[in-house]
């Protein structure tokens, strides 16, 4: 494995990219400006997000570099540094208060009654008791405190 | 020198222009060593290898009637040779001189430190005198050299040397693997950046090499052992049944045309047709006719000899065998060339799985004249001519994960060729070359990039990350991003052709074992220096040129092959040869014939000899040995002594280190 500083620049990643067919996510330029230093570029860009982190562009990187990595690490940073987007809070509040991400609505429950599978899934709506490890979690892997102090 | 004969040391410091004077206080040096035992006279110069130099360790020889040398200076490896030269030239055995290295291993690396520089370089010129006084003369060893040549590999590169060193009166055995010699060079329609026809100006080569009186041509033949040492090899080659009479055969053709069996020609990479009786192109050197034993009807299924019957100069020979060829020669040239990379193993461009997807090297069979196509380019799939043509550059090569981490060379140039032949042949044809550097590095290179712009060929820089097969129509889409657009795209061609790298030879690793020589990373052949003895071995006698050493184009090739034939020309035209003494023997009392040397010796040079029943002792051939010490080393019993390098001047050397 090889650092960012050995891109070529080649642009398979970008090529390969399922996200930057629908958005301006150009995985190549974010590789380009961190070995350029310029850190506004990528950690205050919409399209660091975008990636859906398929590693596609790090398996079929010839220089074997560890894209999806980085643009991993690159979002924390950006995380610390107050670039965490409001849906992103949105999503990591849910999960704290509630340990699901997404709120489950009624047309979740039809949906899984029409598959055959239990109408509500086997997670902390089964079993409400698992909420207080949950919370442990998010208590000790300091999750809670980083999304709370980003509440603003 | 008798061995009681006291030492007499001289020892001269070198300035080495600032390098050595600028840190160590060379004048301290030359007291201290003043006053060491055995020390008869001690100086310092400014450049000790100059002329001048030279002449003062000669004159202080004489004059100070010196039986021993000490010069510190700079690596052995550097001017080891030069001044061994030097005390030979004033009357003294050149072993009886000793090196200290005060330049690489002292004043380079404590360059902020001088005064614990100049304590060192004292302590190394301290460990040098106490080796100096328990050297012993010795006397290089001289062996005659067979004059003639094996060249494995019947390609452009084995071809050049053949010729070269025939030419020079030499006497050349050709082998090649295949029916005829010619190798991938043979299978190209024009070369670039100039545009000639590959076989027009190989096929002259090629007769030449067959008709040369110095040259026996060893074709479908294959180098099976070597034995021996510069000078003096004995190889065993492997001449493959071809159930033909080369004497007999006239090449006229009719068994082919009478022969019922069609199998695909691997001189067309597989997009033509051959016989089972067959020559693989029609410029074929020799002429002769091969059977392909495996296809044939007669070797398969015990029907047909229908070649046999129509023969008109009776020329099969069903009951050929296989033989043995034993040959010596005193050098030998590795041309064996290089492979392609398997272009499947990137499956997201569909090679192997789409038909309009080829390799470059199928486009030349394409385009060429005496190609399966008759030189128009069409696509595999339905054998219409494309309106467009993707070229994809560094398939394989500058890929790490995937491939190769080198960049092939070729590549860059060889497409554009193409994409120049495309836009000739197709008027009107989109073409366009999907890059990630155009490295267009040769004579007259950048002037055909340029040309090629001219003609109207679309470069885009990015490589290209996947294609799409449209089923219905064939045709490829091509995803990638522009890299200097910033843009993605997805774009549709009727052909593509991938550059795929040129890899070292599947048989690289056995024809390795079988001459002893080394590998580097990248699975090519290593050369002896990367600069200064580039197509030499580490095993002396032994060459290499062309695409065996690396990827190269054909000027690079022919011209490495000149120089190979040069470089092997100096043993085979001085007949003879001479070895360093230094060298390992063993103390036959103390081996115990356990054999570890045996098996650890890098260069095949130690043997384990039955002496009498049931006891057996290490023996070094001392053509051989290179002096590595790896035997010594690994010896249990102390029995090997590696001659300049024994045990006594070894601790003697640490012992001076180790009391300053």
């Amino acid at each position: 494995m090889k650092t960012l500083y050995a891109c070529i620049q080649c642009g398979t990643c970008s090529g390969s990219c399922p996200a930057g067919r629908y958005t301006n996510l150009r995985t190549r330029l974010i590789v380009r400006n961190i070995q350029l230093g310029l850190r506004e570029n990528v950690l205050g860009s919409d399209d660091l997000w975008a990636c859906t982190t398929c590693y596609t562009c790090q398996e079929r990187c010839p220089r074997n570099i560890m894209i999806t990595d980085i643009v991993r690490v690159a979002r924390n940073i950006a995380f610390e540094e107050g670039h965490a987007k409001k849906p992103h809070l949105y999503v990591a509040h849910m999960f704290i208060n509630t340990g699901h991400s997404i709120k489950f609505a009624d047309e979740h429950r039809k949906l899984r009654e029409s598959v055959n599978v239990s109408s509500v899934p086997p997670t902390v709506l089964s079993y409400p008791e698992a909420m207080e490890e949950i919370s442990k979690l998010t208590e000790l892997s300091g999750f809670k405190k980083k999304v709370l102090e980003r509440e603003g | 020198m008798s061995e009681k004969e006291e030492p007499r040391i001289g020892v001269f410091i070198c300035h080495c222009g600032t390098n050595i004077a600028g840190v160590v206080d060379v004048k301290q040096v030359v007291d201290f060593t003043s006053k060491q035992p055995n020390v008869v006279f001690a100086t310092d110069y400014t450049y000790m290898c100059s002329d001048p130099g030279q002449a003062l360790i000669k004159d202080s020889i004489k004059e100070h009637k010196l039986n021993r040398v000490v010069v510190a200076a700079c690596s052995p490896r550097m001017h080891e040779p030069t001044f061994r030269k030097t005390c030979q030239e004033a009357g003294l055995n050149p072993y009886l001189f000793e090196m200290a290295n005060i330049r690489e291993q002292c004043c380079w690396v404590h360059m902020g430190e001088p005064e614990k520089a100049t304590e060192k370089a004292k302590a190394l010129v301290k460990a040098a005198l106490a080796k100096a006084s328990l050297l012993e003369p010795l006397t290089p060893m001289e062996f005659n050299v067979e004059r003639s040549a094996l060249i494995i590999g019947g390609g452009i590169a084995g071809i050049q040397a053949a010729l070269d060193l025939a030419n020079a009166g030499f006497h050349v055995y050709l082998v090649e693997k295949e029916p005829s010699i010619g190798g991938h060079m043979a299978q190209l329609d024009k070369t670039f950046p100039t545009l000639d026809c590959s076989a027009c100006i190989l096929t002259p080569k090629m007769v030449d090499v067959g008709r040369h009186p110095n040259i026996t041509l060893l074709t479908y033949c294959e180098a099976q052992e070597v034995e021996g040492f510069i000078g003096n090899f004995k190889v065993k080659i492997l001449r493959k049944a071809r159930y033909v009479d080369e004497k007999a055969c006239t090449g006229c053709g009719v068994c082919a045309q009478k022969c019922p069996v069609k199998v695909p020609s691997e001189f067309d990479l597989g997009l033509g047709m051959r016989k089972a009786i067959y020559i693989p192109f029609p410029q074929s050197v020799p002429i002769t006719h091969t059977i392909d034993k495996e296809n044939c009807l007669y070797f398969t299924r015990g029907v047909c000899k229908v070649c046999e019957k129509f023969c008109p100069a009776k020329a099969i020979r069903f009951d050929q065998q296989d033989e043995t060829i034993e040959l010596k020669v005193g050098i030998i040239i590795n041309a064996t060339g290089y492979d392609l990379f398997n272009a499947k193993k990137l499956p997201q461009y569909g090679y192997g799985k789409y038909k309009n997807v080829i390799t470059g090297l199928e486009f030349e069979r394409l385009v060429n004249a005496s190609g399966p196509t008759g030189g128009k380019i069409v696509r595999p799939s339905d054998g219409k001519t494309p309106k467009s043509v993707a070229f994809i550059q560094c398939i394989g090569s500058r890929d790490e994960h995937h491939g190769v981490p080198y960049c092939s060379r070729i590549c860059c140039m060889a497409s554009l060729k193409h994409a120049h032949q495309v836009k000739e042949k197709i008027p009107g044809a989109e073409v366009c070359v999907f890059y990630i550097d155009l490295r267009c590095f040769g004579k007259g290179y950048e002037e055909f990039l340029v040309r090629v712009q001219d003609e109207g060929i679309r470069l885009v820089r990015g490589k290209v990350s996947e294609i799409y097969e449209n089923p219905e129509t064939g045709n490829l889409r091509l995803r990638l991003e522009d890299t200097l657009l910033g843009e993605v795209m997805e774009t549709e061609f009727e052909l593509v052709v991938l550059a795929v790298a040129l890899v070292p030879r599947a048989e690289a690793p056995a024809l390795q074992t079988l001459l002893k020589v080394s590998r580097g990373a990248d699975g090519f052949f290593l050369e002896a220096h990367p600069k200064l003895r580039p197509v030499e071995t580490h095993i002396p006698g032994i060459f290499i040129c062309g695409c065996a050493q690396g990827p190269k184009d054909i000027p690079d090739t022919v011209a490495q092959a000149s120089a190979a034939a040069a470089q092997a020309a100096i043993p085979l035209s001085q007949g003879k040869v001479t070895a360093e003494p230094l060298t390992a023997y063993v103390l036959e009392d103390y081996c115990s014939g356990c054999g570890v040397c045996e098996a650890i010796c890098p260069y095949k040079a130690i043997e384990l000899k039955e002496v009498e029943e049931g006891k057996r002792r290490a023996e070094v051939n001392e053509a051989l040995c290179q002096g590595c010490g790896l035997c010594g080393a690994a010896c249990p019993s102390k029995a090997i002594v590696l001659r300049g390098f024994t045990e006594p001047q070894l601790m003697s050397q640490i012992e001076a280190l180790s009391s300053v």
